[in-house]
């Protein structure tokens, strides 16, 4: 019965871990990219430069979103 | 304390409040933002009321889908024949994550058509000629914000038509971290690519032979803000099916 409780409660934790670590990233990168195009409507010479600096940005808004998918796939499988 | 039957009855009502409740904030807000900016165009350009009140409906009524979205899962909830008498566990978890996955699940989406559709108004009260290749857009950028409500739809609907039987905790917790997996998971995805569809409008509207590379840039933006929500249905689908 405690394991099962244990088993149940990082189920739980795994899917709370999900839910709110999504909710920085999403709308992180979507701030990133709306700046980006406002960048780049000003001035499309620098299209080039200011996506690859939007995705760079995206990439380090998204590692938090990447630790709460490692952290719900270790509750998930490894607890 | 209480029997399993009226606990099942308890999740149902819960539920439906949360589902309709919680996803209306998001309707009631976008919606308005959407409407005030409409207002702000008509005061600039009063010859082009009629297109900016059909812009205005059409944003609206994207906006709206996820409260309607909800409104159905709460009345399959209180109506739908899902409170069955030999209740358990289970079903308590079941009933009250499908309430809980499509409100909070719609909210993110909401604002962020409401915010799309706000700009694009304002676009059309800056350039009114432009008014087709705006509406488009705005159409473009809301159906990608509006993909991470659908996610939510299709997890409450699994949770809502899963009828479990058993009173495994293990499954029971399952079941509720599965919504929230899902209903906090698209918060961010709904709200950013909200954001990055209604900044690609404004930019169309204030540079509009840019249209091409600036919804360009759109997709890959709001491919990258998509991912969480997608890492959201993941787990949720773990969650549902092999927990």
């Amino acid at each position: 019965m405690e394991s099962e409780i244990i088993r149940a409660a990082a189920l739980l934790g795994a899917g709370i871990c999900m839910g709110f670590g999504a909710i920085g990233p999403g709308i992180g990168e979507g701030f990133t990219a709306g700046k980006a195009c406002e960048g780049i409507a000003r001035s499309p010479e620098n299209a080039g430069l200011l996506t690859r600096t939007m995705l760079v940005g995206q990439a380090v808004s998204e590692s938090t979103g990447i630790y709460s998918l490692v952290i719900s796939l270790l509750l998930i499988f490894a607890v | 304390m209480f029997d399993t039957f009226s606990l099942v009855h308890v999740a149902a009502y819960i539920g439906a409040g949360l589902a309709v409740g919680i996803s209306s904030i998001g309707a009631g807000i976008g919606e308005g933002y959407i409407a005030g900016n409409t207002n702000i165009a008509m005061m600039k350009q009063p010859k082009s009321i009629d297109i900016l009140l059909r812009t205005m409906l059409i944003a609206q009524a994207i906006t709206e889908t996820g409260a309607i979205f909800s409104l159905v899962i709460a009345m399959l909830l209180l109506f739908g024949g899902m409170i069955n008498p030999d209740g358990s566990w289970q079903l308590v978890a079941s009933l009250f994550g499908a309430g809980l996955a499509i409100g909070a699940g719609t909210l993110g989406a909401a604002f962020g058509n409401g915010y799309t559709g706000g700009e694009a108004c304002k676009g059309i009260g800056r350039q009114p000629r432009e008014s087709k290749l705006l509406t488009a857009n705005m159409l473009i950028g809301q159906a990608l914000a509006q993909t991470s409500s659908i996610f939510a739809l299709v997890i409450a609907m699994l949770l809502l038509y899963s009828t479990p039987t058993g009173d495994s905790i293990v499954k029971t917790l399952a079941y509720i971290g599965a919504a929230f997996s899902i209903g906090f998971g698209t918060f961010g995805p709904g709200f950013g690519i909200g954001i990055v569809a209604g900044k690609t409008v404004d930019g169309i509207s204030r540079f509009p032979k840019q249209s091409s590379i600036l919804v360009r840039t759109m997709f890959v933006g709001a491919a990258v803000s998509e991912s969480t929500s997608i890492y959201a249905l993941v787990i949720a689908f773990l969650l549902l099916f092999v927990a």
